[in-house]
């Protein structure tokens, strides 16, 4: 198997890879090019034999693995590499297969997002309407307590209603995600979240809703507000939670 | 291009014996038109798969990217300099520099 084979594999299999590639090299033993793959769980592989360098090649690894920096760094005097960090795509779990729903989709696979879509509706939630997505037609609480979600799962929330948003938000936020997008009103918002404080979810876990969602850049179609979605999904996966909630700030400022 | 397309391809034309270059940029200073990790791949028809950043820089790539493949088969590090003020030269105007490295990849 080659390296490109095993490293795509790993990748499919939801692995996060570190990809170490020596640089510049005055050691005949490890030439320019040469390749080592180090996994989370701490195993090896690759195309040299590590010798004395297995140590502090593995902490190096080790290290990068859990900031997820890429980096060009001298390891040993004469021996420079680049740590490289291959991640599966991030995920956007789209529950509400509405007319947001379908530019939204097309845009966030664009920027690479894989992206899955939910709804009950066989009309709204079929595969001629989401190329390219994985499609699921179920209610939405059940489907929910079934996915997987986690670090790399944002999840935006537009279905047709506020019942549905709030049994949708149920499942969803006490479970570990890099972004939660809640669509509506004001009023529709303040409502979903009375509910869902009275059924014990706590305050902090209501705070991390992106809501109103998207970017205030004054969208008003349902590809607009997509776009806007989309560019909220960038700012996080790009700039990190905190910072994109700066990108927003401006707008909740006001009546 | 995300980095399991480009190992995608890289698998795929490795199966078929294609030899192709790997080019990515694994140090950036100032700004640059795309980040640390961005990745293309250069076949030896001048085929391009991905994108370090477009533009003249990019053909800088593509062309030592070629001379690895058809000529010398070493990797080098290559130093793109896209300080060029107000693009006299060829556009190169983003304002930082780049440092890619390009290996050929010869197939399993």
């Amino acid at each position: 198997m080659s390296i490109a084979e095993h490293l795509t594999d790993l990748i499919d299999k939801g692995k996060t890879v570190c990809l170490v590639t020596v640089i510049q090299s005055d050691r005949p033993e490890f030439p320019p090019g040469a390749k080592v793959l180090f996994l989370p769980d701490g195993s090896i592989g690759g195309t040299v034999p590590l010798g004395e360098l297995t140590e502090p090649l593995a902490q190096l690894a080790h290290a990068a693995l859990a900031c997820k920096k890429k980096q060009l760094t001298d390891l040993a005097p004469g021996l420079r590499v680049f740590i490289d960090m291959l991640a599966p795509e991030a995920r956007l779990l789209i529950c509400g297969a509405g007319h947001i729903a379908v530019p939204l989709a097309l845009f966030a696979r664009e920027v690479g997002f894989s992206v899955t879509v939910l709804d009950d509706r066989p009309d709204f939630a079929n595969t001629s309407r989401f190329p390219g997505c994985e499609v699921l037609v179920e209610d939405f609480a059940p489907a929910l307590r079934r996915l997987p979600l986690g670090s790399d799962t944002y999840a935006a929330v537009i279905t047709r209603g506020h019942e549905h948003d709030f049994e949708c938000l149920l499942e969803i936020l006490p479970k570990e995600t890099a972004y939660v997008g809640l669509i509506g009103s004001r009023r529709r918002v303040e409502f979903v979240k009375l509910e869902l404080r009275k059924r014990g979810i706590p305050s902090a876990r209501l705070d991390l809703l992106y809501t109103p969602i998207g970017l205030p850049i004054g969208a008003e179609s349902p590809a607009e507000i997509a776009l806007c979605i989309a560019a909220e999904l960038v700012a996080t996966r790009r700039l990190g939670k905190e910072a994109a909630r700066g990108v927003q700030g401006e707008r909740r400022v006001g009546p | 291009m995300n980095d399991r397309e480009i190992f995608g391809k890289l698998a795929e034309l490795a199966k078929q014996g294609i030899p192709v270059c790997l080019a990515t940029i694994v140090e950036t200073a100032g700004s640059t038109p795309r980040e640390i990790g961005a990745k293309m791949l250069v076949g030896a028809d001048g085929w391009t798969f991905g994108s370090v950043g477009g533009g003249c820089g990019e053909h800088q790539v593509k062309s030592a990217a070629l001379r690895c493949l058809l000529v010398s088969g070493k990797p080098k590090l290559l130093e793109v300099d896209l300080t060029d003020d107000l693009g006299t030269r060829g556009g190169d105007v983003c304002g930082g520099k780049m440092w890619i490295f390009i290996e050929k990849i010869d197939g399993p």
